[in-house]
Parts: C-alpha cells; structure tokens; sequence
C-alpha cells in the first residue's frame, strides 16, 4: 500500500520539478509606451512578452542587437534593467456571448464596473483574413434603418463600407443608427421564432475618443435597448497609443468568433483617422522610417489586414465592417482616406454643407457609393427606390443650373419640384432607425405622388403622419411587406389603398 | 538614434565580428581589438566600447552555464549541467556555480537569454502568477 503511495509521489514530484525554460532579455530604455529590450533573443514577432508588475508588451521590432515592444497596461513602475520574459504566446483576447452588453478595454478586460467576464474561449489579435476560396459574395442585406442609405447605397453583409466626413458631420450617429436597428430586427425577428432567422451582434470600437463622448454612445445604445447585442470595446484618447492601436484587432477578433460560429456581426471602427495617428507615433518612436504625412510605410496594410478580415463564409456567419475616416475641410485626397476608401467596398461621404442646410443625416449622393450595390437590397425596396438615386443626382445638377435663371421649362420644374421633396423625405431623426418595410410604404408613397400635392416644407411632416398610419394602423400590411420581401400585384394594391385612406385622412 | 551613435554601433559589430575565431570569443583577438581602438581612436570611443562590451559579453553569457542553487552543490552535478548544455546548444559550455538563498531550493541555470527554472522560489512565482 505504502509503496504503491510513494511511487505516486514520485511520479508527482517529478512533475511539478520540471524544469521551465524562459528567454529573457532587459530593458535597456522605456519611452513613450515603447521600451527597447537586450536580449530575447527567441521572441518571435507580434509576441507578447512580460514586463514585471503584470503589464505585457508586444514586439514589434525584431533588430540585430535588440528588440522593440509597444508596451500594454502600466508603464510607471517599468525602469532601465528590468527583466523582460517571452510567452511563446500571440496577444489573445476572450470572446463569445458573454461579451455581448459589455465595455472592455483593448485587451479584453472589463471597463465598465459590472464585474468579471466569464468568457470560455481566446481568439488571437492578429489573425490572417479568410482566402478566397472560404469566402462568399455578399448578398445579403444588412439594414440601417436610415432610408438614404438602404435605398440608395445599400450594405450587405460581409461588406466593408466606409463611413467618411469632416468632424460633427454625423458619422458616429449614422452608426448607432445602425447598431440600433439591428437590435431592434434582432428583437422582432427573435420574438418570431423564425428559424431562418440570423441575428446580427454588434461590435462598437471606440479609438482615440473622449470618454464623455463613449460614454455617451453607451447610453444611446443603452436607452435604444440595443447594449444587450452589442460589445464595446473602448481605447479612449487618455490611453497609450499601444491600446489605440490594438483596439481595432481586438474588436475584430471579437467579432471573428460569431462569424466563426456561424452567425453574423457588425463592427464599427470609429475611427481609423485616429487609429493610424496611434499607429504613426509608435512607428516613429520605435524609429521606423516614415513616409507621407510621417505615417510609416506599412501604414496602408495597417488597415487593409483589419478590414480584409470582415468577410462572409461559405457555411459560417459574416463580419460587416463600418470604418470611420475624418477628414480635413472635406479633403478627401488626402493620405489615410484614399488608402481606406480603396481598401473598402464602397463609401458614405457625409458633407458639412448639407448637414448645416439641415439635411441629415447629411449623405452626398454624388460622392457615395456602394460596390455591392443592388445585390445587397431586397426586392421591395429595388422596386420602389431604384431610380432614386439618379433621380437625386439629376436633381442637384439641375438645382445648381437652376440658380443662374428664373425661365425654367414645365418638365424641369417637375423634377426641381420631385428631387426637393426626395431630400425632404430622406431627412431624419437621430437613433430613429426605420424598419425596411415603413421604408418601402414611404417610398412607393412617394413614387405613385401621394407627397405631389403637399407643400415642400410639410413633406417632413407629411412623411411622419404617413409613417404613423402605417405603425398604428396596417401593422398586417407592414409584416406582409417584411416576410414577403418583393411588392407582387396584390400587395401593390393593398399599398395603394392604404395610401389613398391615409391621403384622405390627412387632408382631411 | 543619432547619426553618430548608428556608426558608432555599426563599428562595434565589426570589432566584435573580428574578436571571433571558430564562432567563438578569442582572448588573443580582443585584446588585438583593444590595441587597435587605443591606436586608432574612433569618433565616439566611450560608446563603441560600451556596445563592443555588450556584444563580447552576450556572447561569453552562451559559453557559459551560470548555475544559481540554493544549498550544496557538488562538482559532478555542475559537470552533468555543462555537458547537458554544450549537447542542447551545439557549442561548449561550461558550468559556474552561483549560491542563491533566494531560490529556497532547487537550480535556475542561465545560459546567454535563456532561463532553466528548477526552484522552488521560481515555482511559488509561477503560483503567485497564475492565482
């Protein structure tokens, strides 16, 4: 009996005595969030290494003499000669459900005081995008709820769509917007109790912001009811440039996992401008040469290995990618926008003059497109809105024609007249997402010229008692629209009916 | 990194590749070296002699196996360690002795960057860590 203990101890002590290789290195310098390291001579690159005092480091800089590491978490209690160790591990962050309804920093820790995160699984920063063969063309859409958008440049899933404009323009809100009415489908189509039906999470990266402003969002999210679908990920302006830049990847990775596991998530960088500051004041402490504008040479595959790795798979899920870009009086020559407009499958310019002429959200027809175009829209809203967006852009160039004389012939004042009431209609609330099928009533209104007779400065208000019709009184129709998806002859006429009792009515 | 300093290191590689003889630091070629940098005083002597020193030293640190114990230690134990690491790391490798009462119990051998933990104190670390 004794024996057969003892050889059990044995077998014990000989494996908790196993011997633990290390390599090492030490500081030589800490600046700036970067420290230059002697040693580590087996680091591998984008390794984590480990800092005493529990902060982690990625190295970046692998040279002949010594290594460069961004340095993640507390920099303060770090000096000259401390002992640096590698982990023989990629820079991994939690993901899965149990993230959903959370704030968490660029690495994955909980921000937002409401305890720890359960999470079952780590997926790596870094990660090679999917190839060509795992990947499917985007067909399906993924809806805004913002009708100039849907209608006109529509996004599909899988799809990168840049969002771009100068400051206070509205382009964090057009994405709230968005994050919001996938809550609110995900709501609907849950209480279904469809099958087919996929839900789409939301991951919100939040780069280089104020808190106020985060916060903010939080609570927009937050009163919509659509934090529950959402995970935040937060590296605000008073982090180190080492979070700011990890943040986008983390939140990539995150979403990576529902689209591994066969679902499908939204994410929004906001914003990438922010991000490559972050990235170009690593580069040029870590003394990489720089380039234009000083932002380093890789600066372009900085964004382009982030955005390529939202996709849509063949037998899984798919990744949707909203980036955000601000530009400078509107430039968008300028170096970070084209590198992100090219990498991207089209764009959303939103322009400062319309959104001070009140019209918002403040899209530019002219300047947006979408390369997915109609595959990405469904039937309906093909039927009712695929002319608009030619009908809009002859509009604006008849409108700045228009200014040089008064005698204009019956024809162009039709359309003058029609394109004015298109942008009347287009405007739209903040967090207000409208559902797709509220959005093809108001169109095929429009279309078949229930709006003709009302006067330009109450389309607004003609649009909203339409859509107030609509919500309180052909709740039927509006579900037939959705499940069906296409305006066949019936529906057709079940619209025009509706709309001649609504005409009736708010004439009356 | 100025443009001084740059050349200054880049010299310091070259005197350190010079100090080799077999892929090993020869004492005769170091002290060639030092002759010459006395002879032939370089821009910046005060740093490509810090950075020559650096590198002759990392290089010494792969030839040796710095053993820390905590407790005796004998001679046969060392000559295991050094003949274990001259098979690991292809090169010949001796072993120095180092008492550390630190370490509580057990063995941490340094070899250039590389740390073989066997202690007890490096084991209540790993705990401490993973708590």
């Amino acid at each position: 009996m004794s024996t057969v203990l003892e050889q059990i101890e044995q077998q014990i002590a000989s494996l908790t005595s196993r011997v633990v290789k290390k390599n090492t290195g030490n500081i030589r310098t800490v600046a700036d969030g970067v420290a230059k390291i002697d040693g580590l001579s087996d680091v591998m690159y984008n390794e984590m290494v480990q800092f005493p005092g529990g902060a982690i480091g990625i190295a970046l800089n692998l040279e002949e003499d010594e290594v460069g590491c961004v340095i993640l978490g507390d920099i303060a209690q770090l000096k000259e000669g401390d002992e640096v160790t590698t982990t023989g591990k990629l820079l991994s962050v939690p993901v899965g459900r149990a993230l959903l309804g959370r704030t968490v920093d660029a690495l994955g820790n909980p921000v937002d005081g409401k305890g720890p995160i359960d999470a079952k699984e780590f997926y790596p920063v870094e990660k090679i995008a999917p190839g060509i063969v795992a990947r499917k063309s985007v067909s399906q859409p993924l809806f805004t709820g913002i009708m100039a958008i849907d209608s006109m440049i529509p996004i599909g899933r899988g799809q990168r769509e840049l969002i771009i404009g100068d400051r206070g323009t509205g382009k964090t809100t057009i994405t709230i917007d968005t994050i919001i009415n996938q809550a609110k489908i995900n709501k609907v189509g849950l209480a279904s109790g469809d099958k087919n039906f996929r839900p789409v999470y939301s991951i919100y990266v939040a780069v280089g912001q104020k808190n106020s402003n985060i916060v903010r969002t939080i609570s927009a999210l937050e009163a919509a009811g659509a934090l529950e679908f959402t995970v935040i990920v937060a590296a605000p302006a008073a982090d180190n440039p080492a979070n700011q830049y990890i943040a986008p990847y983390s939140g990539a990775a995150i979403g990576e996992w529902f689209m591994e596991n066969g679902m499908d998530a939204l994410i929004v960088y906001d914003d990438l401008s922010k991000h490559a500051v972050a990235y170009r004041q690593i580069s040029l402490i870590l003394k990489r040469p720089s380039g234009r504008e000083a932002y380093p040479g890789d600066v372009f595959y900085l964004h382009s290995r982030l955005l390529e790795r939202a996709a849509r798979l063949e037998g899984k899920g798919s990744l949707t990618a909203l980036p955000i870009i601000e530009t400078l009086a509107g430039d968008v020559s300028a170096y970070i926008p084209t590198n992100v407009i090219s990498i991207t499958d089209g764009q959303i310019f939103l322009e400062t003059d319309l959104f001070n002429q009140g019209i918002r959200p403040a899209v530019s027809v002219g300047l947006s497109v979408s390369r997915v175009g109609s595959a990405a829209q469904i039937k309906a809203t093909k039927q009712v809105g695929g002319k608009l967006k030619g009908e809009l852009a002859q509009f604006r160039e008849l409108a700045a024609f228009a200014q040089f004389g008064s005698d204009l012939d019956a024809k162009t004042k039709a359309q003058l007249d029609r394109g004015g009431r298109i942008v009347e209609l287009f405007k739209q609330p903040a967090f207000a997402p409208q559902p797709i099928e509220l959005q093809v009533s108001v169109l095929f209104a429009m279309q078949k010229g229930f709006f003709d007779p009302v006067e330009l400065r109450k389309v607004v208000d003609a649009a909203t008692s339409l859509k107030s019709f609509f919500t309180t009184r052909k709740d039927a129709l509006l579900t037939e629209i959705r499940t069906k998806a296409a305006l066949d002859k019936d529906l057709e006429a079940k619209l025009q009916a509706a709309c001649e009792e609504w005409k009736s009515s708010y004439s009356a | 990194m100025s443009k001084q300093a740059k050349n200054a290191h880049q010299l310091a590689r070259q005197l350190f590749k010079l100090s080799l003889a077999d892929g090993a630091v020869s004492d005769e070629r170091v002290s060639g070296v030092l002759a010459y940098v006395a002879k032939h005083r370089p821009a910046s002597p005060v740093i490509v002699l810090r950075a020559y020193y650096r590198l002759v030293a990392a290089e010494l640190a792969k030839g040796q196996a710095v053993v820390e114990h905590a407790g005796a230690i004998d001679g046969a134990l060392l000559a295991s360690i050094a003949a274990a690491m001259s098979r690991k790391y292809g090169r010949t490798v001796t072993a120095a002795a180092k008492p550390n009462a630190a370490l509580l119990a057990g063995l941490r051998v340094h070899v250039g960057d590389d740390i073989y933990e066997s202690s007890v104190a490096g084991q209540l670390a790993a705990l401490a860590a993973a708590v």
